[in-house]
């Protein structure tokens, strides 16, 4: 009974061999052709690519250009904190933190949904400067100096936004 | 001796009273917890090393006696008297200016796991490390629990 059970079993998949040698066939002569294909699409596109290829460098070399001459990486790496980078750069100082507390600060912002939050403090002097901290979910902190005489009144900035409300918190 | 408790108790009392009630939900409550952590660190035995030892141990200490009270059979029987939660966050006297108290009513509401460490982090300005220490976690579980009550925070508002 138990060694008529093993033979029928290993009868049994007669079919499925026709089935893989049907597929293996298909699958040589499409080969065949996709080689054959290649070799001919290959003489007639290396022009195109080497064009193409120049065109992507060359967009990558401008961007980064770009992004070197505003310090975007820098700023607008902080998450929850969009920055329109070309507006940005020239007011915005990046500074040594100071661990500020929420009690020395003139003005408070607690972002809990967006994951931060930042401290402003108006600078002594006669500049009109303001200090800005910003501590994030992930623990890191930055503290910028904002020059406030070169922040656009209408801008949309999230730090420079802080700095105006700071000053007239202040 | 007397003006060293005396101290203690302007130092931290305000801070302690805010943390008890964002867990108990009511002044009476929050008071009891915060009076309860004031004697226990007057019958503590072990040498308290610094101030930053000191304030994390009553913080700690402060959390662990709400933890406690909720959990107990005779808490779980009774209801608040002629309390409020949907004016909770006004009881919360924080020494700046917050604009946003729907956002503190929510933070109040999320699960204690999630509510300590987000009030801490955004209300109290605390570092990560801090916390850390504070509730006896790693600093990589509260960056998760930070990360996640956010965006059950988002959900629910």
């Amino acid at each position: 009974m138990g060694i008529q059970e093993v033979q029928n079993q290993s009868q049994a998949p007669a079919y499925q061999k026709k089935k893989k040698a049907g597929r293996a066939d298909g699958f040589q002569a499409s080969f065949l052709q996709n080689l054959k294909n290649r070799d001919q699409a290959k003489h007639a596109n290396t022009a195109v690519e080497t064009e193409a290829i120049k065109a992507v460098a060359d967009t990558q070399t401008g961007v980064q250009a770009k992004v070197d001459k505003v310090g975007m990486g820098r700023i607008g790496a902080a998450p929850g904190i969009r920055v329109n980078a070309a507006v940005t750069q020239e007011p915005l100082q990046a500074v040594e933190v100071r661990h500020m507390s929420y009690e020395e600060s003139d003005h408070v912002r607690i972002a809990v949904t967006e994951g931060y939050t930042l401290k402003g403090k108006r600078e002594e002097g006669e500049d009109a400067r303001v200090y800005v901290e910003a501590k994030y979910e992930d623990g890191r902190v930055e503290a910028y100096q904002v020059d406030m005489a070169k922040v656009a009144g209408q801008t949309e900035h999230v730090i420079e936004q802080f700095a105006l409300e700071t000053m007239q918190e202040a | 001796m007397e003006q060293k408790w005396s101290y203690l108790v302007e130092e931290y009392r305000a801070m302690l009273y805010r943390i008890a009630f964002s867990n108990m939900k009511n002044r009476a409550d929050a008071e009891d917890a915060v009076q309860e952590a004031f004697l226990r660190y007057m019958k503590e035995e072990k040498p308290i090393q610094n101030k930053e030892h000191e304030k994390a141990w009553l913080i700690r200490t402060t959390i662990h006696i709400c933890l406690d009270i909720l959990k107990s059979g005779w808490y779980q029987k009774t209801v608040p008297w002629n309390e409020s939660f949907e004016n909770a966050a006004k009881h919360i006297y924080l020494p700046y200016q917050v604009r946003d108290d729907e956002t503190l009513e929510a933070v109040l509401r999320l699960p204690v796991h999630y509510r300590n460490p987000i009030y801490l982090f955004y209300y109290e300005d605390y570092t990560i490390h801090e916390i850390a220490v504070i509730l006896n976690e790693k600093e990589g579980t509260i960056k998760t629990r930070l990360r996640r009550g956010r965006e059950e925070l988002r959900r629910n508002l």
